[in-house]
């Protein structure tokens, strides 16, 4: 018997092994998580977004520069140069110096061009003048007439104009007078811009930061109150149980968005921390029922009874006998809550009941919303791009939890 | 015997099945062959995995989706026509299923769907099969529930989880005769019951296997009941029948090693406590079983004969067959002193 | 949207009370207790009753007080006297100012029994009451259906999961149910309106707003019910996407199991039709477990209502409570979580009876 009895290593020993422990657990894991494919693609998913929301921002800076009012450019929009048929070698604003430049209004055509003003007479078009119309086309008239030399458009007016079969007349000036000499002048904008001309792919990359860590925060606090409340009941039952299971019953009796909702619009949360603190403090009571239960069926396994017996203490009955048992299950619980808190969270923003100090994709979703851009197929980037990013991460949360599921033991779950 | 000479109700020739898996083919049935005669009770025993299951879902082909027939008939015979029941069509086979072979499955304790009534149960089953007067299912219902000892009007109406065990085995046992079919294939009847259920239901089926003449094939690994029950026992073992003959021969006159190592593993009156013996070893890997004689590693008796070549299943007297090389060793060892 | 199956439902408010009580009671009440049903129903009315105490006096500790609150907002805004504006106060409130806390909450708890929920402070002489009974049926009718319809195809559909497991099918359903579960609702709204709805212009967004056409006389009409269907389909539609896919692979996963029982196993070979096999034996049973999670569903999918009611300008109950927390009209608030609660305790009861129409064993035991 006694030969049997190893001798505990030594702590260095320990220590020196943890690293390659860790690492063996993760590659095991990763393996593991392989052979579930839908799992898999969500594990990497999340890996992507963790790159995108955590380490690009460091290098893509937030592009936070008003360049037009109300014009939102459609995915891959960018300012081209139109010049007369004649002027077809000027292509860049170097081979512009000494010439009159058309610009429009509120296309993003003025910020552009601004570095050259000193080398480049500029000519501004208002957007719309009652006189003379869209300043697009009284630009482009000038043009046809050698008034001016050449003209910024942005690409989806040009778009716009060819298809703008109404107008003949001005489909023949487009026609016979002007070419696009260079059509990447400007900087392409991969998901568009905003209603103010900021590029909405920065946007995206900036905006899920603070989304996942108030998400993550209600996670953790809704799972942790969870777990300490459940085994707490189930261990100690009596009044502490009753008032518990009672308290959790009363949260759950009123629908959980709706009391967020109502709370948010009375008391008005200040900062994003404070709604991932009510997300948190709202979010526990279905997890917390069944911990309750496991811990309630887990003590009356067998080995649970032996270490009772045994005159363990509760302590470490619950740390060491029963979380092992649990953790898995917590885990998975975890994650939805993750999923929860995201879901909640940026409901409340669009109905515009959380901060929007900082510009999440949450945000310009209510911007997007409040500002008809949804109404509107050229921008409806700046709505769809957001809603996009939320959805797959919150499918990605999804399909890596459900591939957890399977990966870990499954006869947890059945024997609830 | 006197049903011999008439024709078998059923008749099981050659019949093989593997089940495919991921480690290989499992051999779980070869050719296997047997009659079952109109009145007869057939036990098949032998110890778990032996293969009597397998065989018994085979006959209303209700095998495991990666179980393969190989090869083999099951000719079942109907009045004056004959069908191969491997060949029947989906339509033909549920009909042929519990009005004219009805299974009683181990464990009745979830045969029943839990949210109906019992009378639910033996309505849809009989409407399945053609009957649509309420009156008359009841009628026969009430009657069978009697047969089987219960309380007919209360249990009709009860829902599965208010009766016991051994009531809803005996519940299975009447909705297993409901439709009078001429064979009920019993699969371990009376395991996970008390002693004093067990006695009863073994009463039931003697009472009803007398009152209803149907024939029997029961799967068991309990001798005691083949004893009292079977007018044939088949030994199974490794997925081959390798002892068929009548009851008391098959006690009395084993001829073969496993079915006499059986006997002698069981308590009896007669065998006293100290000559109780255990088979030794465990049954083979049925993905590579070994060649010649199966049972040959287990074996007393086993020579180099018994591990070249498969001892084929062979008359001894009668009607008694048994797939042995050494029958007479076996008989003489008998009647030394032990 | 995400997974209820691993999350144990909200059933049964208020356990915990009910057994410490229930052993004070004598035998033939407590044996009327142990009635399914009087059980069921029991509980609920005592959820409400603390959803609404709870209420009562939350509202009465807000941050700032409301009452004082709005009295200031009425004394700046009208120059009234400052009785005349606290009266008003107090009549919306529905309390005597020189009566205790607790006589206030005797006070409204008699109203409420009388159906009388008060009036607007915002509008005042709006009575409370009569602004729900305008706008929660369009709520009912919206969240309701798509519930239905969800629950119904999730069912099939998990089915035809469990029954082709590992096919094709499976897989594709698998991965379709999890996207849908994923993508939050009014995520499915927001892209309902920008894809279908302004892209590919299949259907004109702004006329879908509201809950009917105007002109039309609200009753057992064609012209009516068509358009009441016509507003209505685009949140239902949401509802359904946003609910189908944990439908669909809870269905699957008790089908499974349900499969893998003896009495079906001994349901085929007793040679019942298939019909009867996948509908009474498989479908009835494998049903049962998702009765857990159809608390926390109704309650996520009400939830919801609010947003998707805001997105797509559908004047039901969520579009009323949202207007009225903007105004911050207390009383409403009040009102309005009051008897989405409610309903929100009474879909449950629903829930519970059907269960224990389904389950013979509840109906004694009382478990699950």
């Amino acid at each position: 018997m006694s030969s049997k009895i190893q001798a505990a290593p030594h702590p260095l020993l320990t220590l020196l092994r943890l690293p390659f422990t860790v690492l063996f657990a993760v590659f095991g894991f990763i393996n593991r998580l392989r052979a579930n494919r839908a799992g898999f693609i969500g594990f990497l998913g999340l890996l992507a977004y963790f790159v995108m929301t955590f380490i690009m921002p460091h290098f893509i800076p937030f592009d936070s520069e008003v360049n037009l009012d109300e014009i939102a450019g459609p995915v891959g929009s960018r300012i081209q140069l139109a010049v007369h048929r004649d002027n077809a070698h000027l292509r860049s604003f170097e081979d512009l110096a000494g010439k009159t430049v058309g610009v429009v209004d509120q296309t993003g055509g003025p910020s552009l061009i601004a570095p050259y003003a000193d080398s480049i007479n500029i000519e501004k078009y208002r957007w719309t003048s009652r006189r003379a119309g869209p300043g697009i086309r009284a630009a482009l008239v000038d043009l046809a007439n050698t008034e001016i030399d050449a003209m910024l458009i942005f690409s989806k007016n040009v778009a716009e104009l060819r298809a703008d079969s109404k107008d003949p007349e001005l489909q023949a000036l487009l026609a016979e007078h002007i070419v696009i000499s260079n059509p990447e002048l400007g900087p392409p904008h991969l998901l568009g811009t905003d209603t103010q001309g900021r590029d909405i792919a920065t946007h995206i990359v900036h905006g899920g930061r603070i989304l996942i860590l108030t998400a993550v925060i209600g996670g953790v606090i809704s799972t942790l109150i969870a777990l300490v409340v459940g085994s707490l009941s189930a261990m100690i039952g009596g009044a502490f149980d009753a008032a518990m299971t009672a308290l959790s019953n009363l949260i759950l009796a009123v629908p959980r968005l709706i009391l967020l909702v109502v709370l948010a619009g009375l008391i008005r949360f200040e900062n994003t921390l404070f709604l991932g603190l009510m997300i948190g403090l709202l979010g526990w009571p279905p997890l917390m029922r069944a911990i309750r239960a496991q811990v309630l069926s887990l003590r009356e396994r067998d080995f649970v009874e032996a270490a009772r017996s045994l005159g363990l203490s509760t302590y470490h009955i619950m740390f060491r006998e029963m979380l092992p048992n649990m953790i898995s299950y917590v885990m998975i619980n975890f994650i939805f809550a993750i999923t929860f808190a995201m879901y909640e969270q940026i409901a409340l923003l669009v109905l515009g009941l959380a901060p929007i100090d900082d510009y999440t994709w949450g945000v310009m979703l209510y911007f997007g919303r409040s500002r008809g851009t949804l109404y509107n197929v050229d921008g409806a980037s700046m709505a769809l791009s957001p809603v996009l990013a939320i959805a797959f991460f919150q499918v990605c949360l999804v399909l890596f939890a459900r591939a957890l599921e399977e990966v870990f033991d499954p006869r947890l779950r059945a024997a609830v | 015997m006197s049903e011999q000479r008439r024709e078998a109700v059923l008749r099981v020739e050659d019949l093989s099945i593997v089940y495919r898996t991921k480690r290989g083919d499992v051999k779980a049935t070869s050719q296997v062959s047997f009659d079952l005669h109109p009145g007869e009770a057939l036990a098949l025993i032998g110890e778990s995995g032996s293969g009597k299951t397998t065989i018994s879902l085979a006959l209303i082909r209700k095998l495991p989706k990666n179980a393969v027939i190989t090869s083999g008939h099951i000719r079942y015979q109907r009045e004056d026509s004959v069908q191969d029941v491997l060949k029947l069509s989906n339509r033909q086979l549920r009909e042929f299923r519990w009005k004219d072979c009805a299974m009683v499955f181990q464990g009745a304790q979830n045969a029943f769907n839990p949210v109906l009534k019992v009378r639910r149960q033996f309505e849809d089953t009989a409407q399945s099969h053609g009957w649509t007067d309420k009156a008359a299912i009841r009628e026969r219902a009430l009657k069978l529930l009697e047969l089987v000892r219960l309380d007919p009007e209360r249990v009709y109406d009860a829902y599965p989880h208010e009766l016991s065990g051994g009531m809803k085995q005996r519940t299975l046992l009447a909705l297993g005769v409901l439709l009078n079919p001429q064979i009920v294939i019993l699969d371990e009847p009376t395991t996970a019951l008390d002693i004093l259920t067990q006695r009863a239901i073994i009463d039931v089926l003697n009472d009803m296997q007398r009152q209803l003449r149907f024939s029997i094939i029961f799967i068991s690994h309990d001798l005691s009941l083949a004893a009292e029950m079977a007018d044939t026992v088949a030994t199974v073992y490794a997925g081959e029948i390798v002892e068929i003959g009548p009851v008391n021969d098959i006690f009395y006159r084993s001829l073969h090693p496993y079915t006499y190592g059986l006997l002698t593993s069981v308590p009896t009156l007669e065998h006293l406590q100290d000559h109780l013996q255990s088979i030794p070893g465990s049954p083979p890997n049925l993905i590579n079983p070994p060649a010649g004689c199966k049972f040959h590693p287990r074996c007393g008796f086993a020579t180099d004969a018994c591990k070249k070549e498969d001892p084929p299943l062979e008359h001894d007297i009668g009607t008694h067959l048994a797939a042995c090389w050494h029958k007479d060793r076996l008989l003489e060892s008998r009647k030394e002193p032990v | 949207m995400t997974d209820f199956e691993l999350l144990d439902a909200g059933h049964g408010a208020l356990e915990g009370l009910h057994s410490a009580t229930s052993k004070l009671v004598p035998a033939p009440v407590e044996n009327f207790y142990k009635n399914y049903y009087v059980r069921v129903f029991a509980q609920a009315i005592l959820t409400i009753w603390a959803v609404l105490t709870v209420t009562f006096f939350l509202v009465r500790q807000m941050p700032g007080n409301p009452i004082d609150v709005l009295i200031e907002q009425i004394l700046t805004q009208e120059g009234i006297s400052y009785q005349e504006a606290y009266d008003r106060v107090a009549a919306s409130f529905n309390f005597d100012p020189d009566a205790t806390m607790f006589d206030q909450y005797v006070d409204y708890v008699g109203d409420l029994l009388r159906l009388d929920l008060g009036t607007s402070i915002t509008s005042p002489g709006t009575k409370i009451l009569d602004e729900i009974a305008r706008f929660l049926p369009w709520t009912i009718f919206a969240v309701g259906s798509g519930f239905l319809i969800s629950f119904v195809l999730g069912i099939v559909l998990g089915m035809m999961m469990a029954y082709y497991r590992d096919s094709v099918l499976d897989h594709t359903l698998s991965l379709v149910s999890s996207f849908f579960t994923g993508v939050p609702n009014y995520i499915w709204g927001l892209l309902i309106i920008i894809g279908p709805g302004i892209s590919w212009k299949w259907f004109d967004v702004g006329a879908a707003r509201g809950t009917y056409d105007p002109g039309l006389t609200p009753g057992l009409n064609a012209a009516f019910i068509g358009s009441a269907i016509e507003h209505a389909l685009l949140p239902i539609i949401t509802y359904v996407l946003a609910t189908l896919g944990s439908w669909m692979l809870s269905m699957k996963s008790s089908t499974t199991g349900v499969l893998n029982d003896d009495y079906v196993n001994v349901a085929e070979a007793r040679g019942l039709k298939d019909r009867r096999i996948i509908t009474a034996y498989v479908g009835r049973n494998a049903m049962l477990p998702l009765f857990a999670q159809l608390s926390i569903s109704i309650g996520f999918v009400l939830g919801s209502g609010v947003v998707i009611e805001e997105i797509f300008v559908y004047w039901g109950f969520g579009h009323y409570l949202f207007q009225a927390i903007t105004v911050r009209d207390y009383t409403s608030v009040q009102g309005a979580v009051l008897i989405l609660s409610s309903t929100f305790v009474f879909s449950n009861l629903f829930a519970d009876l059907t269960y224990g129409l389904l389950d013979p064993r509840v109906r004694i035991s009382g478990e699950k």
